[in-house]
């Protein structure tokens, strides 16, 4: 390759990553500056004074983000971990116990990642103000975990099916029934398909505004994302607060790909599934 | 297989089936049946029959939000598919490689809602960043977000920063699991870059491709939340898609079983295009029985 060509690709890139960078700049120099400063001053001038503290509890003042923030991280772990047991144990039990029809039952769950979720919201709303589970968090947790459970199936199920066989056999021999062979042999070895899990399903959980803004209507189960979206609602909001809100509101997820980034591809490939 | 009891086996299934029947699949059914109702959500729906359905074709504001939808899905195709394709291919072989993809990385993992927030700010007619930088120049400010159809443009700026992420993942990965020895060979044989890429690269990357475009078409078809932060699909309407369209006229408008109609018209698309890269899925699938 052309010395030529290859500076050409350099500056295509090096444009590129200074337009994909200058978002993230320009938030976190809004979010450090004062109200007053961030009026009088570029978007591009640095602060003489550090105002992240300040904006930070104006933020948590006036929007209560963090009660918005506690109610997520609940539906994010507790739906997570409901996922996490029921799909595994519904792959363990299609690869290994394969009862009868157990291909057909595995397409039946699967489907749920078929459709697009406004399928679904209105008789959600409608059957949600029937039984009391509206505006609850109960129900917020229960619609997360059926929505995440299809897809963490079909990687749970994708990931039983390449345990080795003679590892069970020898479980048998052992005289495990089939729960201790569940929790003793392929939960502990689940170690790859659960982080995938945890890294895209409870990272939805947290991201999710639609079912936020139809299923509920108070602070008491209002999910994180709901409230975000409402602080820039009004015009004239003040940037500053609201560039701290994005920031601390976007913490959970980026620390979740952080620690799980390495599972990041491997989640790529299953969600294109089997190619 | 061994015998355990068939009926233990049902039991581990049973509770990620309850959930997902009794919270997806069944709604999914009464929202089909909702759709041929005429219905505001509080009085008795009346059945109307297709008439949902053929109303479509005649409001000017569906028809609107239906070009919108194809105008995503061919500018998504364009750039966040086809910019992510160039991208990987550039950072092959390139110093500081991973670098510039750790940059591309970085709105994977923030929301569309955060996402939206922030280019609200960038977007802005009087502080917005764009416009400073314009204004540097002396141009004068521009209204990115009202202006028709400019809106839509901007919003697809935004949907690039935040997708041709994970298009670039993609193809990198692809362009990982093409052998060295094939792209050597074509270059001893004396193929120039382009023709390397047109005859050996593309033809290798062409089961990924399939799946990408299948997958981010799918998503462009399903966008809510970034066109929802950023205009409301306004001003008047204008630069709405079918998910927001839905949810307008289901939640602001209780047309539940109009709204009903649009969502079961957008799943008939989505899952059409799924059916592309679920095929070979199942195909393979099956292999395993």
């Amino acid at each position: 390759m052309g010395a030529g060509k290859k500076t050409i690709i350099y500056i295509f890139l090096i444009l590129l990553v200074l337009v994909w960078l200058l978002p993230i700049f320009s938030i976190v120099l809004a979010a450090i500056k004062s109200p007053e400063q961030f009026n009088t001053t570029s978007f591009f001038q640095f602060p003489t004074k550090f105002a992240l503290i300040e904006n930070f509890k104006m933020a948590i003042k006036q929007w209560k983000l963090h009660e918005f923030f506690l109610n997520s991280l609940i539906y994010s772990v507790t739906g997570g971990v409901i996922t996490i047991i029921a799909a595994s144990m519904a792959g363990f039990s299609l690869v290994r116990l394969k009862p009868k029809f157990n291909f057909p039952l595995f397409l039946i769950i699967y489907s749920g990642t078929l459709f697009p979720f406004q399928m679904y919201l209105i008789p959600l709303y409608r059957i949600f103000n029937q039984i009391g589970l509206y505006d609850t968090k109960i129900g917020m947790i229960l619609v997360y975990s059926a929505l995440c459970i299809p897809f963490s199936l079909f990687v749970y199920r994708g990931f039983y099916i390449t345990i080795p066989k003679e590892i069970e056999d020898a479980a048998l021999i052992d005289g495990c029934n089939s729960f201790q062979l569940y929790s003793r042999i392929f939960l502990p070895q689940s170690i790859a398909p659960t982080a995938v899990v945890a890294l895209f399903q409870m990272s939805w959980i947290w991201n999710d505004l639609l079912f936020g803004m139809v299923l509920t209507r108070t602070g008491s189960a209002r999910p994180v994302m709901v409230s975000l979206a409402s602080m820039s609602g009004v015009s004239g909001g003040i940037i500053p607060y609201i560039m701290t809100g994005v920031i601390f509101t976007s913490l959970p997820t980026i620390i979740l790909f952080i620690l799980l980034r390495k599972y990041f591809i491997s989640g790529m490939i299953l969600s294109m599934a089997g190619e | 297989m061994k015998n355990y009891n068939k009926f233990v086996s049902y039991l581990y299934i049973l509770p990620a089936f309850l959930l997902v029947f009794l919270l997806l699949l069944i709604p999914m059914f009464q929202n089909i049946y909702y759709s041929f109702f005429q219905w505001d959500g509080i009085s008795q729906p009346i059945f109307n029959g297709l008439s949902n359905y053929i109303q479509l074709f005649k409001d000017a504001n569906f028809l609107t939000s239906f070009l919108n939808t194809i105008l995503w899905v061919v500018f998504t195709l364009i750039f966040p598919v086809f910019g992510g394709l160039l991208v990987a291919v550039f950072l092959r072989g390139i110093k500081f490689g991973n670098f510039f993809k750790s940059i591309f990385y970085i709105p994977i993992t923030i929301s569309f809602v955060a996402t939206g927030i922030i280019w609200n700010y960038m977007y802005s007619r009087q502080i917005g960043v764009f416009n400073t930088i314009l204004g540097l120049f002396g141009i004068d400010k521009i209204s990115w977000l009202v202006n028709v159809p400019l809106n839509t443009f901007s919003l697809l700026l935004t949907w690039t920063w935040q997708q041709l992420g994970v298009n670039m993942v993609l193809f990198l990965m692809g362009l990982t699991s093409i052998p060295v020895e094939q792209t050597e060979a074509a270059t001893i044989e004396g193929a120039n870059r382009w023709q390397l890429f047109i005859h050996v690269t593309f033809p290798m990357l062409r089961p990924i491709t399939t799946v990408v475009i299948a997958m981010a078409t799918a998503n462009s078809f399903k966008v809510f939340d970034l066109i929802y932060v950023m205009t409301r699909g306004g001003p008047y309407r204008s630069s709405e898609t079918l998910a927001v369209t839905m949810f307008r006229e289901t939640f602001t408008m209780s047309n539940m079983g109009y709204g009903a109609s649009i969502s079961v018209v957008l799943s008939i698309i989505v899952v059409a295009i799924s059916a592309v890269y679920l095929r070979s899925m199942l195909k393979k699938d099956l292999l395993y029985y």
